[in-house]
């Protein structure tokens, strides 16, 4: 008896026409049963294929199917592999849990941007922290591209999907798919009185990092527009790297509706002792910018408010919420509704091989906008791509917090906007509140005051 | 104001008989001269007026009732039995639509003429297409006068001109005072112009193309198409590239039906290829759905209907590539022949993929239109 458990079998090779002996499988048709230790073989056995005997074999080791190894095999596969569009958090997910259950599949990402790995939610709170768009980049997208041996195809955009081909059309020429996965996350959208030429929308690490650099050095005066939670993260983060902060929303409390207005009010009073102005129940009419025309560094704008105040500022920020690219979805046949429609469980949309996640999608008509649920969904879809079987998405909506220091708020559910608010603690330093429909808690929130510290 | 008597003088008739009295008149008297057009230098007026008169040109006008689904099948049907004929077929179109958008009454006085081909129209709108989205300088450039502008300068090569035509021409007027804007005009080719002979192409040869140079050429109200031109270009742009996917088609329906020509004899083998007939049609069928579909709003001002637009005219170059070759592939020695369609036809997809807009063109403007802007 050997001292080898049954799971370290192993393989010899013969040295004269290749042919690997498996000690798991044996050689049943010489006599050998499965299991048979190369050692315990008769020394008249012949190899089956060429004749010789034991003592022509040696050690094998199986080659561990290396990174590079992957994208060698990637050239000679026959068919194509999985093409993913979009290289945020999404589009990497996907290629990640494609990868751990499969080496081999060929995966492109073909991405507009430049693919590097970063984490989104902290592009609203890097400013304050001193940061700077190297510090943001967790993994360049080369060597995540070389980790997980994917071909990826940056700064090219994805024009249009034929069902018909199987194939991506895009500004760097065509590329089949067997699968396709639509990681297209979702674009800042804009105010038909602020010009796209004249406001940043912080929603990817390179418009991020312009409005980092049009800030950096002297006190600046921002103007964002739109206090929904990028709004209201980006305005305290700002004002505390040390810039003069105003915040212009349409409502009279900011996250609203999302939030009553008595926990609007609140994160109002709070922003506003961090040096955030908020101009509530205003809108911008008209933004024209000024100064040296050619030096688009020095570019100043000039806001006219409805409320008739004309603001003067360095930089505008508009931050009224997020849309999904439609015209793509409609090229490819797909079923479009408030984002990509997918079923819920399988992520599948509306056309055979062709799946989505994060930022693009919507479950049952509502968009899905949440960092949290993005690996369980690249998990899902991977399950149906190269798993044994389907692991279904479970979707559970995430608890929500504020990225802001100056209270804490944290909410829980999907408010319903038709029902009303239940007050459930209120005094000076909290304030928790709930919705109910019948005996039903659907949404739950807590504001409470941050214990200032020294 | 349009002259209504020059209207009367034409009918066009039914919309919907235009393609197949076209694809007759392509089949039967144009066939026959295809070779000799594309290598010879023949250019085929006697046939262009005879399309002409059966509405090949005419039924995208607004005029006509804007037909663009009927433009674009009609010149489908010329470009399937010869390339260069639908190319000028699109340079014919084109010269009609942008008298007719111009709303200018000289040129609407003259637009029947153009729309049923007694007379032929060039277009020289390459450079400055190319100028406009930064790609090249423009070639032309114009002085203000005291009734009108004087242009001078070279545009290598316009097809579909001679002598007594003419052509939509735009140049870049300098002010010096940083304030340059372009004007569009329709360049009358008379003794003031310069008409230079090009270097002998592989193929297209009878497109009657021609370099030409200007020096103080005159242009007058009578002439100008817009000015300033920006948004008039601007406006025109998605039909003036949605009109050239009728002449790509055209050879692409010509090379997959030479591909199943030989599908009897040569079946046995050919069925080792790919890019087979029945997927190269599948991929054209769902093209041409794309097509009809932007045809239906051809001056569309959306992003995102200009974006559709370059991109069904790049997927056509590329699959007018993809099949002329495949066509070669299935035909072998035969369609490699001197006078066969299927050499031809190759040279006439690669010219659908380099004219402009080319492929490269094409990608440049979609990935420039697909960027989010930014205020830097």
């Amino acid at each position: 008896m050997t001292s080898q458990s049954v799971n370290d079998w192993q393989l010899y090779i013969c040295r004269a026409c290749g042919l690997i002996y498996d000690e798991q499988l044996g050689d049943p048709d010489s006599g050998l049963p499965p299991g048979t230790r190369f050692e315990d073989i008769p020394d008249d056995w012949e190899c089956p294929l060429c004749g010789v005997t034991k003592t022509d074999f040696e050690r094998f080791e199986r080659p561990v199917a290396a990174a590079n190894e992957a994208t060698y095999s990637q050239t000679r596969h026959s068919q194509p592999g999985v093409v993913i569009v979009g290289a945020g958090s999404a589009g990497w997910s996907m290629a990640e849990a494609l990868r751990q259950q499969d080496k081999l599949i060929p995966i492109t990402i073909i991405t507009a941007c430049a693919g590097d790995i970063y984490h989104k939610p902290e592009l609203s709170i890097a400013m304050g922290r001193g940061k700077n768009s190297q510090d943001l980049v967790r993994e360049s997208a080369g060597q995540a591209a070389r980790r997980l041996s994917v071909t990826l195809i940056p700064h090219t955009q994805v024009v249009g999907v034929s069902q018909v081909t199987r194939s991506v059309r895009s500004t760097r020429g065509t590329f089949e798919y067997r699968y396709l996965v639509l990681a297209l996350g979702a674009k800042g959208q804009s105010l038909a009185s602020v010009p796209d030429a004249a406001s940043w929308r912080v929603n990817h690490l390179q418009s991020w990092s312009g409005l980092a650099q049009k800030v950096q050095g002297d006190r600046r005066h921002v103007a964002i527009v739109g206090a929904g939670m990028v709004g209201c993260e980006l305005a305290e983060n700002i004002a505390q790297a040390g810039h003069q902060v105003t915040l212009i929303f349409r409502d009279s409390t900011p996250l609203y509706p999302l939030l009553p207005s008595t926990a609007g009010y609140r994160l109002a009073q709070s922003l506003q002792q961090q040096g955030v102005r908020c101009v509530d129940g205003t809108s911008v009419t008209c933004v024209k910018d000024f100064g040296p025309p050619n030096d688009t560094a020095d570019k100043r704008y000039q806001l006219a408010l409805s409320s008739n105040e004309i603001l003067e500022v360095d930089a505008v920020v508009t931050a009224i919420g997020l849309k999904v690219d439609e015209r793509l979805a409609k090229s490819a046949g797909l079923h479009y509704d408030n984002g990509i429609a997918v079923d819920p469980q399988t992520l599948q949309t509306s056309a055979s091989n062709i799946y989505a996640l994060g930022d693009c999608i919507s479950l049952s008509g509502l968009p899905c906008r949440f960092i949290a649920p993005i690996v369980k969904q690249a998990k899902t879809i991977a399950s149906q791509m190269v798993g044994e079987s389907l692991i279904p998405y479970n979707h559970e909506v995430p608890t929500v917090r504020l990225k802001v220091q100056s209270c804490r708020l944290i909410l829980q559910g999907i408010p319903d906007q038709t029902a009303s608010w239940q007050t459930v603690t209120e005094n000076n330093d909290l304030l928790t509140m709930e919705q109910r429909i019948g005996d039903h808690l659907v949404a739950h929130l807590e504001i409470a005051e941050v214990a200032k510290t020294g | 104001m349009r002259s209504a008597n020059a209207i009367k003088d034409f009918s066009l008739g039914d919309a919907a008989d235009i393609p197949d009295a076209v694809r007759s008149i392509a089949k039967d008297e144009l066939s026959p001269l295809a070779n000799r057009i594309d290598q010879a230098g023949f250019y085929p007026v006697a046939t262009m007026a005879a399309l002409g008169e059966k509405g090949a040109f005419a039924a995208h006008l607004d005029r006509f009732g804007a037909r663009f689904d009927v433009a674009l099948t009609a010149m489908q049907a010329i470009s399937r039995y010869c390339g260069s004929t639908g190319f000028i077929t699109w340079c014919q179109d084109v010269c009609g639509l942008y008298m007719e958008q111009s709303e200018n009454s000289a040129l609407l006085d003259r637009l029947n003429e153009q729309a049923f081909a007694k007379r032929l129209g060039g277009t020289g709108l390459s450079n400055p297409m190319k100028s406009l989205t930064g790609i090249e300088a423009m070639a032309l450039h114009a002085k203000k006068v005291s009734d009108g502008y004087r242009v001078s300068g070279t545009l290598p090569w316009v097809s579909n001109i001679g002598h007594d035509q003419y052509f939509g021409a735009v140049a870049r007027v300098q002010t010096g005072g940083g304030a340059d804007h372009e004007i569009f005009f329709l360049m009358d080719i008379d003794d003031q112009v310069e008409l230079n002979k090009c270097p002998t192409f592989s193929g297209m040869e009878g497109t009657s193309t021609w370099g030409v140079t200007v020096k103080d050429y005159f242009v007058g109200d009578h002439n100008l198409i817009a000015d300033p031109a920006r948004p008039f270009i601007k406006k025109i742009r998605p039909a003036f590239v949605l009109l050239q996917v009728g002449w790509g088609m055209g050879v692409i329906e010509g090379a997959i039906e030479s591909c199943r020509q030989v599908e009897s004899s040569l079946g046995h083998v050919n069925q080792y290829l790919h890019n087979r007939p029945e997927q190269l049609q599948a991929e054209f069928e769902e093209l041409q759905q794309r097509v009809q579909l932007l045809a239906a709003d051809p001056y569309c001002a959306d992003k995102d209907h200009l974006i559709n637009v370059l991109d069904v005219r790049a997927h056509t170059s590329e699959l007018a590539l993809k099949t002329s070759e495949s066509a070669l592939l299935h035909q072998g020695a035969r369609g490699y022949l001197m006078e066969s369609d299927v050499q031809r036809r190759i040279r006439e997809a690669q010219f659908v993929a380099i004219v402009t807009p080319a492929i490269k063109h094409l990608r440049w403007e979609i990935a420039k239109l697909m960027q989010e802007p930014t205020p830097v």
